[in-house]
């Protein structure tokens, strides 16, 4: 269920090239037995409020005063978080927290107080008391669902005053879905046990080898632990335990070059604890990579607008999916008069290349070794996390589904996600790309060369890695997607050396690029990240091969007129540096 | 701020230092420690930026501060008996400060210029200079830019403004010891573990504890270490550590009318709060208040006629009515004002009835063995701390002035302060409301009789306690007849205002109420008022308007079950 923002960047990326992670097998974090004294005391207070509510008093011959469904979903978690820059610890913090959030709905599964806009209304979020002292927790858990009534009370009856005045709807399927009661306590995730003087001292140390790059101005290493458990109940008898043990390590650097253009690059590590995560020479070898990209970028040529054929590496083509595609299969996206409905009439239709295939896997705990960020057992409304094809050799099969019904599906399929104090809604897990039409890497470069001459274009463009935006799919917005490519190499038809180039940015639809994939590459490559959208921030993963783009417009990017610094970092100013170099 | 005895000799400083490491944090000095890595860092890299910052064909700065404020904090709340939230942080920054132009015209824009940047709290020197050289290369930047729109909307006035943007002030040396935290987190967890679950077990309190829907307790402890350096030549070094705990109980009465009370003390040590004990009687007070509260009448009649202030609820009126306009915030560029505020015109004007005066001393640092958290030595933006009589025989005097002077006041009168990680600005520091004509509780109780007979009146109003927006908290009914005092519930005041203040207070009393508070409106800076009872002739009485919210829905967990 709830899951908290981890990292302070909107989606960053992991590369599964390095041989050295390939090795490592996603660790298993330890568990100790699940709360149950927390437990007995959210089953206790839920059917006390749901026998009381709207059952007393004046309101007691009023069905609509009645809750029929609540839940309490908390999230249990400690956590640890270190971050290093320039050779020093800039932050170390370690927590322990728990929130509740309370969910209640009034009237029934076809209209409730969550109706079109409304959808906030069901959902009361307050912090709960650390210890199992159940007085306490009784207490807060009343106070909590006392307010959390009353504003799902209000809503309901705007709601029905609403639904009288308006128009029909386009789609008029119910506002929450039947489901069975589910029963899963698994044991809750024992909180790791970090060395944090240890992390602190090696942290500091690897973040030290940025000084020998002086035009690198900001840098940072984090290394973030978060061990949750979550404890659902629902009204409907389901009580539901689910472990997140998600550790992670990430580099940041980024520079400007002379004429103002902002260059970063960033790379992610991910473990479930963090004894897996990788050892200091992988990381010092990823820190020196990724600050001599930057220094290479930093004085690439500026790209040119450019319209023909691309090749996506795979972690480049798992970000463009998840952004250009997997946002528009969300089921929610396909009801609502804001909503885009990009894909909604397309059930059963070809929508991509048939040698493709998509489906969304959260109970997928790793891929070839490495952890993935979009695993869980039980989804934010308790329901089990389920392997869903979401497209069969370029057919579209079915949305990603929570449990708001839309006119085509009336029932979850395991993908309602949310951030503590959010409203699950569908949301993608592990997005998983897969292709029959593959070929192997060097083949792919060839063909993107023949591919160009066919076009007689000097070269082709080969997109190493992308930077993840946020996907616009309302209405009213242009259906462009936000994907910002961060390092991508012109691959000259005459034989020529690739070619860095910097500034580029991808212009066109979605739709069209989707369907110029021409072939793909023949070994998948992981994304680890965040996402955030109307449900909050949480943890996902895609997973795609490297793709032959047939035709791929590009363009400048908007760039700011900042100049870099103006005097060089203080160990690189030898008129006063030295007396600092102990 | 900080209370220690300033020393001026450095030499008997440094020698205290040594030999009496109890006295440590009594003193300042005004040696430069060369042991100080924060500080050699700051030095090295402001000389470095004062020697070659400078982007081509653009003025080079005038004046650059570089500041670093090491906060060590800590912080729990406990609800309903339990803790809820816990957090310990340990994080520095530097805020840097840079002013292109001159002393009379520069780049400031009055909206807290300068750049924050997160930094090491480790003693790395490479790490603090690279933090300084990032936030440096940026304030400039947007100083530069922002000099060059000043230049051109000064264009569109007629009148260029008649103060300077930046006062001309001597450079001070002075540095306090470093402060660390003191204090048993596992001690405080258990006493708001405790303070906030009394009503679960307060016998006097019977059923009502049933009634209770909040029962919050907290403590917060915050040390920050400041240094502020700048290429005038100061060289300063503050320690401000401040202990807080607070509480806060709430109910419903039965027409829905929210009721709160709540308690709060801050201190430089933990030691100087109130003991366990003290808060518990005290919260277990709150509660019985709040059950009288529920009980108690609503007012009905408007009222006009005479109130008495005890001196808490009198600081209120002062931290609300009198602060905010005495605390010289300049004018927008272009309009001809003094100050923003109330007083804008009131510089030689009455403000205050003729026997009452005020200063705002931030040298003082205890009032009868209490410490002041508002007291600082040298404020910050390093000029001397200085006692300023804001209002001598109602008369205003002086305004709260810092580096960015205002008309009639060219000069820094020591009261530029600045909340973590903001920009200074002229605040209040140690407030102190005095009568030259103080009178006896029972001869204020007599003026109050008497006013009451002479306006016709048979019962007049006592404000004990005030909420947010000065709305009584705790507040009597007094019969003139017989002295029976009836609590009363759902009022706010009419006409309680800067008017009133100036010509409605008969009397003020021979006590002093010492308030000691982070005023949250400016970021939390350490602030004290002390200020004694007040009899205002005539304040109105009227009921609130507030809507009256509905119930809880269903009962609390039964409390008394559990004991």
């Amino acid at each position: 269920m709830p899951i908290r923002k981890l990292c302070m960047t909107a989606a960053v990326f992991f590369l599964a090239a390095s041989p050295a992670l390939l090795l490592a097998e996603a660790n298993a974090a330890a568990s100790q037995p699940a709360d149950t004294v927390l437990l007995d005391a959210m089953k206790k207070e839920l059917h006390r409020a749901m026998t009381t509510l709207g059952k007393t008093g004046s309101d007691a011959a009023n069905p609509a005063m009645t809750p029929y469904f609540m839940s309490y979903d908390v999230a249990d978690a400690w956590t640890t978080s270190i971050t290093a820059q320039y050779g020093a610890v800039l932050n170390s913090e370690q927590g322990h927290s728990r929130d509740v959030d309370v969910q209640v709905r009034i009237g029934d599964p076809k209209l409730d107080n969550t109706h079109g806009t409304h959808r906030s209304s069901a959902i009361n979020s307050v912090t709960l008391p650390l210890a199992d002292d159940i007085p306490a927790i009784e207490h807060t858990l009343w106070w909590a669902t006392n307010r959390g009534y009353g504003n799902a009370l209000a809503t309901y009856l705007t709601v029905k005053t609403e639904t009288q005045v308006r128009a029909k709807e386009e789609d008029t399927s119910p506002d929450f879905s039947i489901a069975p009661p589910v029963t899963s306590i698994e044991p809750a995730v024992k909180p790791a046990t970090v060395d944090r003087k240890l992390w602190e001292e090696k942290l500091s140390r690897l973040s030290g080898i940025f000084k020998q790059y002086p035009h690198v101005f900001s840098s940072s290493i984090s290394m973030s632990v978060q061990d949750e458990t979550d404890y659902l109940v629902s009204s409907e008898g389901s009580v539901v335990t689910t472990p997140y043990p998600l550790t992670r390590l990430i580099i940041f650097c980024s520079t400007r070059a002379d004429d103002g253009m902002d260059l970063y690059r960033e790379e992610t590590f991910e473990a479930r604890t963090p004894d897996g995560l990788p050892d200091d020479a992988t990381i010092t070898a990823t820190i020196n990579r990724l600050a001599r990209e930057l220094e290479a970028l930093r004085v690439a040529p500026v790209t040119q607008p450019f319209n023909g054929p691309a090749i996506l590496s795979g972690r480049a083509a798992a970000v463009f999916f998840h952004e250009v595609l997997g946002h528009r299969l969300e089921g929610q996206r396909q009801r609502g008069d804001e909503e885009g409905q990009t894909f909604t009439k397309d059930l059963g239709k070809q929508i991509l290349p048939p040698f493709l295939s998509v489906s969304d896997n959260p109970t997928l705990a790793s891929f070839n070794g490495i952890a993935l960020s979009g695993h869980y057992s039980h989804d934010d409304e308790g329901q089990p996390a389920r392997d869903v094809d979401l497209i069969q050799n370029g057919v579209l099969k079915t949305f990603l589904m929570s449990r708001q019904p839309i006119a085509s599906f009336a029932d979850s399929n395991g993908h309602g996600r949310a951030q503590t104090g959010y409203m699950p809604t569908g949301r993608q897990g592990n997005l998983i790309v897969s292709s029959t039409n593959q070929v192997p890497d060097a083949k792919l470069r060839q063909m993107l060369i023949d591919e160009a001459k066919k076009q007689g274009k000097p070269y082709g463009l080969f997109f190493e890695d992308i930077s993840s935006g946020f996907a616009v799919t309302t209405r009213r917005s242009p259906q462009a997607y936000s994907v910002v490519p961060l390092m991508v190499y012109r691959v000259y038809v005459d034989g020529r050396p690739d070619e860095l180039v910097r500034g580029v940015s991808i212009v066109g639809t979605p739709l069209a690029s989707l369907n110029r994939i021409v072939v793909t590459g023949d070994k998948q490559d992981v994304f680890n990240g965040d996402c955030g959208a109307e449900s909050g921030s949480i943890p996902v993963s895609a997973i795609a091969p490297a793709m032959l783009v047939s035709e791929m417009e590009t363009q400048k990017q908007a760039q700011g007129t900042a100049k870099p610094p103006i005097l060089p970092p203080p160990a690189a100013d030898n008129s006063t540096g030295k007396e600092s170099a102990k | 701020m900080m209370s220690h005895f300033k020393i001026r000799t450095a030499l008997f400083a440094a020698a205290l230092l040594v030999v009496s490491p109890l006295l440590l944090a009594q003193n300042a000095s005004t040696a430069i420690p060369t042991d100080d890595p924060v500080l050699k860092a700051m030095q090295m890299e402001l000389a470095r930026s004062q020697a070659k910052l400078q982007l081509p064909g653009q003025l080079k700065p005038y004046f650059i501060q570089y500041r670093v404020e090491d906060l060590d904090s800590y912080d729990a709340r406990a609800d309903f008996g339990a803790v809820s939230q816990e957090h310990a942080n340990h994080q520095r920054a530097v805020r840097v400060e840079v002013r292109v132009g001159d002393y009379n015209r520069d780049s400031s824009t009055g909206r807290g210029d300068g750049t924050l940047v997160l930094t090491s709290p480790d003693n790395n020197i490479d790490a603090l200079r690279f933090s300084l050289w990032n936030a440096t290369d940026m304030a400039y930047k947007s100083a530069v830019q922002q000099y060059t729109n000043k230049l051109a909307k000064l264009k569109g006035f007629e009148v260029p403004p008649s103060y300077d943007d930046f006062s001309h002030e001597k450079p001070v040396i002075h540095i306090e010891p470093l402060a660390h935290m003191d204090y048993d987190r596992e001690a405080w967890k258990k006493r708001i573990e405790h303070t906030s679950g009394l009503f679960l077990h307060d016998a006097e309190l019977g059923s009502f504890a049933d009634q209770i829907q909040y029962s919050i307790s907290s403590v917060s402890a915050q040390v920050l270490n400041r240094y502020t350096i700048n290429t005038e030549g100061s060289v300063v070094r503050e320690s401000r550590p401040i202990y807080r705990v607070t509480a806060g109980v709430g109910t419903q009465a039965g027409d829905g009318m929210h009721l709160d009370r709540s308690y709060g003390a801050s201190a430089l040590t933990a030691s100087a709060l109130d003991s366990a004990a003290v808060v518990d009687k005290k919260v277990g007070e709150l509660l019985i208040a709040l059950r009288d509260l529920s009980n108690a009448p609503v007012v009905s009649e408007q009222y006009y006629g005479p109130v008495f202030f005890t001196g808490d609820a009198a600081s209120d009126i002062f931290t609300e009515l009198f602060a905010p306009n005495v605390e010289a915030d300049r004018p927008d560029l272009g309009t001809t004002a003094r100050t923003q505020g109330e007083y804008t015109s009131s510089y030689k004007q009455r403000v205050l009835p003729n026997f009452l005066n005020v200063v705002d001393d931030p040298t003082l640092k205890t009032w009868q063995g209490k410490q002041l958290i508002g007291a600082y030595e040298v404020d910050d933006e390093a000029v001397p701390a200085q006692k300023l009589d804001v209002v001598a025989h109602g008369l205003l005097q002086n305004y709260d002035i810092c580096r960015e002077p205002v008309r009639d006041f060219p000069q820094s009168n020591g009261h530029g302060r600045a909340a973590i990680a903001a920009a200074s600005r002229s605040l209040v520091g140690v407030l102190v409301v005095r009568s030259s004509a103080p009178q006896s509780k029972q001869a204020m109780q007599q003026k109050l009789i008497s006013e009451a007979k002479d306006a016709g009146l048979d019962s007049y109003y006592v404000a004990d306690t005030l909420g947010s927006q000065l709305a009584p908290r705790m507040l009597y009914r007094v019969n003139v007849a017989d002295g029976k005092r009836e609590l009363v519930r759902g009022a706010v005041f009419d006409e309680l205002d800067q008017r009133s203040l100036r010509t409605e207070i008969t009397a003020a009393g021979d006590d002093a109420y010492v308030d000691n508070f982070l005023d949250n409106e400016h970021g939390d800076v350490p602030v004290t008022i002390i200020a004694p009872s007040l009899l205002f002739q005539e304040i109105g009485v009227k009921r609130a308007t507030e809507e009256q919210q509905k119930l809880p829905y269903y009962p609390p967990p039964s409390v008394t079950a559990k004991n």
